[in-house]
């Protein structure tokens, strides 16, 4: 799936959170959004979810404009930085929402889930609460929900940054061999230039609004 | 010492709260006789039924009973459906001009005038809609009056919930409305459970509306009913504590299915989880 801002400005009252962004993505590429706190990295994932609508400019999904398409028409997946596990449901039910949703059979969601769960190694947390895990296994649920409906986008926002640094060092390489498993595009936002540095296909530095530059991690 | 104390402060709190409530349970089993014994007779009497016979199969209490538990219910039941749907869009829509502000403490506003200043209007009203003697104008009352206290409860509910959570609901393929159902609801229960008990018992316990707007047994509710026993004549108070005691038992039942609810409810936000 490509995606596309086309001079893309939002504002939050009088103040100019993202300011005239433009930026291609193509079909399979790991961008990074990098940027310090407040630079509008974060706004700038949540407009490509649909949870803030643009003031000006648009957004394209495939060539198709999306401004207007409400969240749950987009078939993008998004991995929170709370993580936003349902905390009064199962792992399985957790990672099973999505396809619920979509009103998938019985059979075809279990075994999904199972799939998923084989692959990011949770099969024995399945009957837990999240309450129970720990965050390196909240974040792995997580990942799970949103890699189980295989969905057009991946959109993840600083997932990594709940978890202490030998789990993030870890949790890295995991995203690292699941986005080469998966090949399917992904918009991650980081304020960490390792974190970027290390996954990225292009990264995209962004300070106070403003694209600063787009390129390949050794040129940035 | 200090806890034998503690205790006797207690037990005096304790009986000043259930002595009324004895004395009407004693007076409700007692004969009309024994009823005005002098000095009272606390303990000591032979009970019987005759109060509760006369009420429920000789008088139309139990029609009233019935009246009361309907309108309760299906006043509650509104209430909360509109009230949680107008709170939920409080808490997390907002409206240009602050205007969510506004609406919200407009809709508290409705509260701070005393209930008597809209019983003409409301009776000129309900006469008009050829609704006065019916339960369904007591339904219309009081989901309004329970509404405004609907709103505002679920709404500080919400308000603590992350929005996260909702946020993935929606990521995740789910409508608003199925977000709402299937993951802010189930958070939210104990504080719906709590904002229930207090519809419920305000209802029940409504006089006033139910005085004015039903004045036949078709629709008059227990309160109303038993308060109807005090006649220029005479005052039946076997058969007004009989219906007492029978009026008490839904609520305290409720009550005590839902005690663990409602206080996690109350508490909600007070201590985070």
């Amino acid at each position: 799936m490509t995606i596309a801002f086309k001079n893309v400005t939002k504002e939050f009252g009088n103040t100019r959170v993202v300011d005239d962004l433009s930026l291609e993505i193509n079909d399979g590429e790991f961008v990074v959004l990098l940027g310090p706190s407040g630079c509008g990295k974060t706004t700038t994932l949540r407009m490509l979810a649909g949870l803030e609508t643009a003031t000006s400019g648009d957004i394209l999904i495939n060539n198709e404009r999306i401004n207007d398409v409400p969240t749950q028409h987009r078939d993008v997946a998004m991995v929170f930085q709370s993580y936003a596990l349902y905390p009064h449901m199962t792992i399985a039910e957790n990672i099973a929402y999505p396809l619920r949703v979509r009103k998938l059979s019985k059979r075809t969601i279990e075994e999904r889930v199972k799939r998923v769960a084989v692959l990011l190694e949770i099969e024995s947390l399945l009957d837990r609460k999240p309450k129970q895990l720990s965050g390196g296994e909240r974040q792995r649920v997580a990942l799970a929900r949103a890699i189980v409906r295989e969905p057009r986008a991946y959109l993840m926002d600083e997932p990594l940054s709940n978890l202490d640094a030998r789990l993030r060092v870890q949790m890295r390489g995991e995203l690292k061999r699941l986005q080469h498993q998966l090949a399917t595009t992904t918009v991650y936002v980081t304020h960490d230039q390792a974190e970027a540095m290390t996954l990225a296909h292009r990264v995209a530095v962004m300070r106070k609004g403003r694209l600063q530059q787009f390129a390949m991690p050794m040129n940035v | 010492m200090k806890r034998a104390g503690k205790y006797l402060l207690l037990l005096t709190v304790l009986v000043i709260a259930v002595a009324p409530v004895y004395w009407m349970l004693t007076i409700s089993l007692k004969t009309e006789v024994d009823q005005f014994a002098s000095p009272p007779s606390w303990f000591f009497f032979t009970p019987t039924l005759e109060h509760f016979y006369d009420a429920f199969v000789m008088r139309s209490f139990g029609q009233y009973l019935v009246t009361s538990a309907l309108v309760a219910v299906v006043s509650t039941a509104s209430a909360l459906v509109i009230g949680t749907l107008a709170a939920y869009s409080l808490a997390r829509f907002r409206l240009p001009h602050n205007l969510d502000n506004k609406l919200s403490l407009w809709i508290l506003s409705t509260r701070m005038f005393p209930a008597i200043v809209t019983a003409v209007p409301l009776f000129l009203m309900m006469r008009d809609l050829r609704l006065l003697n019916t339960r369904a104008a007591l339904v219309i009352v009081y989901t309004a009056f329970n509404l405004p206290f609907v709103v505002w409860m679920m709404r500080g509910f919400f308000a603590e919930l992350p929005r996260d959570l909702e946020e993935a609901a929606l990521v995740d393929g789910d409508s608003r409305i199925g977000a709402l159902w299937r993951v802010v609801l189930p958070l939210v229960a104990p504080g719906l459970a709590a904002t229930a008990v207090f519809c419920l018992i305000v209802s029940w316990n409504e006089f006033l509306f139910a005085l004015v707007l039903t004045q036949t047994d078709a629709a008059m509710t227990l309160p109303v009913g038993i308060a109807g026993r005090v006649t220029q004549y005479e005052i039946k108070w076997g058969v007004m504590s009989a219906a007492g005691a029978v009026a008490i038992v839904p609520i305290l039942v409720f009550a005590l299915a839902v005690q663990k609810y409602l206080v996690r409810g109350l508490s909600l936000g007070a201590v985070k989880g």
